[in-house]
């Protein structure tokens, strides 16, 4: 179902050895990241740990040094990972005595997200997926051989305030707007009032900051304004079925202790 | 009794022009109370109430941002519902985040800057009901100063019941495009609404709607 250019990055081989007792999640957030990893391997592999709490808010970080090494890549890389991070306001740097720096957790994120991941199963999420793919999908594909230029003029106003956007909460509800623009293009209320559905259910969960999310955002602004429905709807459920394989990634890495049911 | 195009167009005017007509009224209560606080504006509720139905889903007036001291941002919006009118509360502080920077529409950005009457859609609204729907809309001024908009919501699918009997009487398929060339309502699969059309038809007295008819097949008017 993902190619591997659209899978979560991360060798999925080494995370099944991670053993699933209390604080293995926390080592594997740490664990070494393979050599061809780079900055983005990076910044998503802090970003889940940082977003899910296996780093505190406020905690320190271990040195970049330490950190380097530990995550297996180049002091170089580090760092530019971290600017990437604390342009998301995930993390802070403070200089001098007592400096470092320290993981910036977005409250909502940090509660909200590991439990309502823990909730679904690898199935669900793949259905998830399923149906977000097709309905963003079509929603694109439409939007393309419909919208007119003043139709576009909301997705790109939500773009420039994505390329803007302080904080990680406020990225993911633009995301999640961006989405229900292009799906409003597509003249169609049913699919836009499936897609406000699905962001409402899961938005907060697909939209775990991804490195390559606004890139994605602006191709698919791209198709729908040069009026191309197959690339706009190639493109939107590529988009979708990435966002839901990290999930399923994330499922996968992080177990929950139990869960019930029915 | 084939109808003539311009019986028809005269006949689409007729149709908008009732939504118009209670707006006039909508803005005529509302400069008279020169509203500077937002509970000022309840007493625009009866004549909403009495305008809400028929083609009208939803009707109100839309402050400009600033000007009512309590609320910068404010609509004092109603629609329909089965148990009568209901007022549409929303948070309409754009940095929450949402939708709700309502000046970018072109349901308000067009009589702000100027346009005396405006059809703004047909559209998916995001900002009220998730319906694809026209917004009817005009300025609202108190001593020549913009204060904000009266508009109606007209759902597509009610408008459409409102004109396809004066499209079908034209004895060809024909439909309704916006200045735009976005379809309004058609009766024919091969224009339906939402599509654009790139060509021209017979304008609809001095509203942004203008009619095609196909004869064998063809547009009668310039294209």
């Amino acid at each position: 179902m993902f190619g591997d250019k659209y899978c979560y990055d991360m060798a999925a081989a080494k995370e099944v050895r991670v053993p699933e007792i209390a604080g293995s999640a926390r080592s594997a957030a740490f664990a070494p990241v393979d050599s061809t990893a780079r900055v983005d391997a990076v910044v998503r592999r802090l970003t889940d740990a940082i977003l899910l709490g296996l780093v505190a808010d406020g905690e320190q970080l271990p040195s970049e040094a330490e950190l380097a090494a530990r995550l297996g890549v180049s002091t170089v890389t580090l760092r530019e990972a971290l600017m990437a991070l604390r342009q998301r306001g995930l993390v802070e740097t403070r200089r001098g005595r007592g400096g470092g720096s320290f993981a910036r957790a977005p409250r909502e994120d940090s509660l909200g997200v590991p439990g309502r991941l823990a909730e679904l199963t690898v199935e669900d999420l793949r259905d998830l997926g399923d149906h977000y793919a097709a309905v963003s999908g079509a929603a694109a594909r439409l939007a393309a051989q419909r919208s007119l230029p003043s139709d576009l003029a909301p997705l790109k106003r939500t773009l420039v305030a994505m390329a803007a956007a302080a904080t990680p909460g406020e990225a993911r509800r633009l995301h999640g707007r961006f989405h229900i623009e292009v799906a409003a293009a597509s003249q169609s209320a049913r699919l836009t009032q499936e897609e406000i559905r699905l962001q409402a259910d899961i938005g907060a969960l697909l939209w775990l900051p991804h490195t390559t999310q606004g890139e994605d955002d602006e191709a698919i602004a791209e198709a729908v304004e040069r009026g191309d429905g197959d690339l706009a709807r190639a493109l939107a459920e590529r988009h979708a079925l990435a966002a839901v394989g990290h999930l399923i990634e994330l499922r996968l890495r992080y177990p929950p202790e139990v869960r019930h049911d029915h | 009794m084939i109808t003539k195009p311009d019986t028809a167009t005269d006949a689409v005017v007729d149709i908008v022009e009732d939504v118009f007509a209670a707006l006039r009224e909508v803005r005529a209560v509302t400069e008279r109370l020169r509203p500077r606080e937002s509970g000022d504006l309840a007493a625009l509720r009866m004549v909403l109430f009495e305008r809400l139905g028929g083609l009208i889903a939803g009707i109100g007036f839309i402050a400009a941002p600033g000007l009512l001291r309590d609320a910068p941002w404010f609509l004092e919006w109603w629609q329909e519902s089965p148990s009568g009118p209901v007022r549409l509360v929303r948070d309409l502080d754009p940095s929450s985040g949402a939708f709700y920077d309502y000046t970018h529409w072109g349901w308000y950005a067009d009589p702000a800057s100027g346009a005396e009457r405006t059809v703004c859609g047909p559209y998916v609204d995001l900002l009220c009901t998730d319906e694809y729907a026209l917004t009817l809309s005009i300025p609202v001024r108190v001593d020549g100063t913009f204060v904000g908009v009266a508009a109606a919501d007209v759902f597509v699918r009610r408008f459409e019941v409102a004109v396809l009997p004066v499209l079908r009487g034209l004895g060809s398929p024909a439909f309704l495009v916006n200045a735009d060339g976005r379809v309004v309502a058609s009766t024919t699969t091969r224009h339906l609404t939402g599509t654009i059309y790139r060509g021209g038809g017979l304008p609809c007295g001095d509203l942004p709607l203008a009619l095609v008819e196909l004869r064998h097949g063809l547009p009668t008017m310039g294209s």
